[in-house]
């Protein structure tokens, strides 16, 4: 009914299609182009591919310093998503159930990285670490990545523990459960659905993070860093493969995402 | 006990921000106003006062994050408006095309546009096919790259809640106005975009905020030509090591940053009212 209350004359309806339409593109197509791209033969980036080829893949497969900066990130994402997952869910569980003072500032704070421009954490974690001497670890990178994806966590937690119903886990302490017995038997298997969201959010929030890696990480590559450097230097076709790569990981995950949020009829809650 | 207050369960991750979040700023913020041995001081602020290189890539900044914010608004709000208008299934799809850009890495979709806007690229090559120009146009390495780039980017981020207090307008207040013979224009005029605004407004602060801490698209897309404020913090910490000034310069982005947060915050709430 609402389409025909504001939605006018035919060519008004036809002219905001268009434009949706046209919004849509603007957002998709540069992802659809990269794609083709990386299967071309040639060294300049033409569009359409004169032939097709496997040689930037091979490129990138066979260069060793791509290979270790793959491993580097993947390690990074994976140990600094789980540190985010369980301290952000533990977090917003205290937030949402507990009753001590400060429960807003301590969640303002929490939710800061997302907020403060991504360059003044780096700058900050680069002065600090220089001063203490962690610039250029391992330990520093981790531990930036975890607090960058505390937020993507504890929104999703969040809004999982909101819904879920209080009385289900204080049943389980009135007939006798140890509060971490209710937690492992009667909260965790509940939210597993939005507990597998956020953990794939904050992988791919640290494998793609670029800035305060750039600043902070010293000799170690990733790959975004290492994306990074290349492009700002020139244009390598190699990069277009690597490009397709990361699409095709970011859909694989968000599928898993949708397809156990799906499964669980959670998915609404969690996109919009 | 923990059940009782609960505060226990904040604690680890609250030791982690004090030590690696917090603490960091505030000595960010320390190295601002200090000078060794001399105590407080404002000097590294009087520097930045009397650089005009300064100056202009504020105003730099300052420009691009308000033109990329306003086409963001002329994109994104038709899109979020036609995205209300379909059915459950065309929805979908649209939110699963709006929310997938999002999560792919900022880097690949900034590069994505070097592959399109390049010389040889598909719009350059259309352009050509068409007849409409004779040379490929120059889109990178100047402004409008940058701004091409940064308004895609920051896309989602207006049309995800925009659209989402789209779908919270009741229908039949539009009914209503429609009952009462209210013509198709009046009732987007009068009745559904002020009811959008809060959300409008919301969005467009959040992406100007964004903006204003872009560091990756300016750097790929504006080669080096379009400096914005980040790309100048970036030289001052890793190539011209000035601490003191950069440490000046981050202070008023997050207390501009933070300003501008506040009044987004208000017009969020009274957008989810």
């Amino acid at each position: 009914m609402s389409r025909e209350a504001i939605g006018g004359s035919v060519w008004t309806r036809r002219g905001l299609a268009a434009m949706g339409v046209f919004g849509l593109v603007f957002l998709t197509v540069p992802l659809v182009i990269v794609i083709p791209m990386s299967f071309s033969s040639a060294r300049a980036l033409t569009f359409p591919p004169p032939s097709l080829s496997l040689r930037w893949y091979e490129t990138f497969f066979g260069d060793p310093r791509w290979m270790e900066a793959m491993w580097t990130s993947t390690f990074v994402a994976a140990i600094s998503s789980l540190a985010a997952l369980v301290l952000g869910g533990l977090a917003a569980y205290g937030l949402r159930r507990g009753t001590f003072k400060g429960r807003d500032w301590a969640e303002g704070n929490f939710m800061a990285p997302l907020i403060v421009p991504t360059i003044i954490v780096a700058i900050a974690l680069y002065l600090a670490l220089a001063k203490v001497g962690l610039l250029g670890s391992l330990l520093g990178l981790v531990v930036a990545h975890t607090l960058l994806n505390v937020p993507l966590v504890m929104m999703v937690l969040g809004v999982a523990i909101r819904e879920f119903d209080q009385r289900i886990e204080q049943v389980a302490w009135s007939l006798g459960a140890s509060w971490s017995y209710a937690m492992r038997k009667v909260v965790l298997p509940n939210l597993a659905p939005s507990v597998f969201a956020a953990w794939i959010f904050a992988f791919i929030g640290s494998f793609d993070e670029v800035i305060v890696t750039s600043f902070i990480a010293g000799k170690y590559e990733t790959v975004p860093k290492k994306m990074f450097n290349e492009l700002v230097l020139e244009v390598n076709p190699t990069i277009t493969a690597v490009a397709t790569l990361l699409i095709a990981f970011t859909v694989l995950a968000l599928a898993a995402v949708a397809f156990v949020l799906g499964r669980a009829g959670k998915l609404k809650e969690t996109v919009v | 006990m923990t059940r009782s207050s609960g505060f226990s369960f904040i604690a680890p991750l609250l030791v982690l921000m004090v030590v690696a979040f917090n603490a960091p700023i505030v000595y960010m913020l320390g190295l601002a106003f200090w000078e060794k041995g001399r105590g407080f001081t404002l000097e590294h602020y009087e520097g930045l006062a009397e650089a005009p290189v300064y100056l202009r890539v504020l105003g730099n900044t300052m420009r691009i994050a308000l033109i990329a914010t306003l086409a963001n608004i002329v994109i994104g709000y038709p899109l979020a408006h036609w995205m209300r208008g379909l059915g459950s299934r065309g929805r979908m799809i649209a939110i699963a095309l709006v929310v997938l850009p999002f999560w792919v890495s900022i880097l690949v979709r900034t590069y994505a546009w070097i592959v399109v806007l390049g010389n040889g690229g598909i719009v350059n090559r259309a352009l050509q096919w068409s007849g409409l120009t004779d040379a490929p146009v120059s889109f990178l390495y100047n402004e409008l790259g940058v701004t091409i780039g940064m308004a895609n980017v920051l896309l989602p981020f207006l049309v995800l809640p925009l659209f989402a207090a789209m779908i919270r307008i009741d229908d039949r207040l539009l009914q209503a106005a429609a009952s009462l013979g209210a013509p198709p224009r009046t009732i987007f005029w009068k009745v559904y975009f002020p009811l959008t605004l809060p959300a409008l407004a919301a969005g467009a602060l959040l992406v100007f905020i964004l903006c204003l801490g872009f560091y990756v698209t300016p750097a790929i897309l504006g080669g080096g030509r379009v400096p914005m404020i980040s790309n100048l913090l970036d030289t001052l910490i890793n190539q011209i090591p000035r601490w003191e000034q950069a440490s000046a310069i981050s202070t008023i982005l997050l207390i501009v940053t933070l300003l501008i947060f506040a009044a987004y915050r208000r017009l969020d709430r009274k957008a989810s009212a």
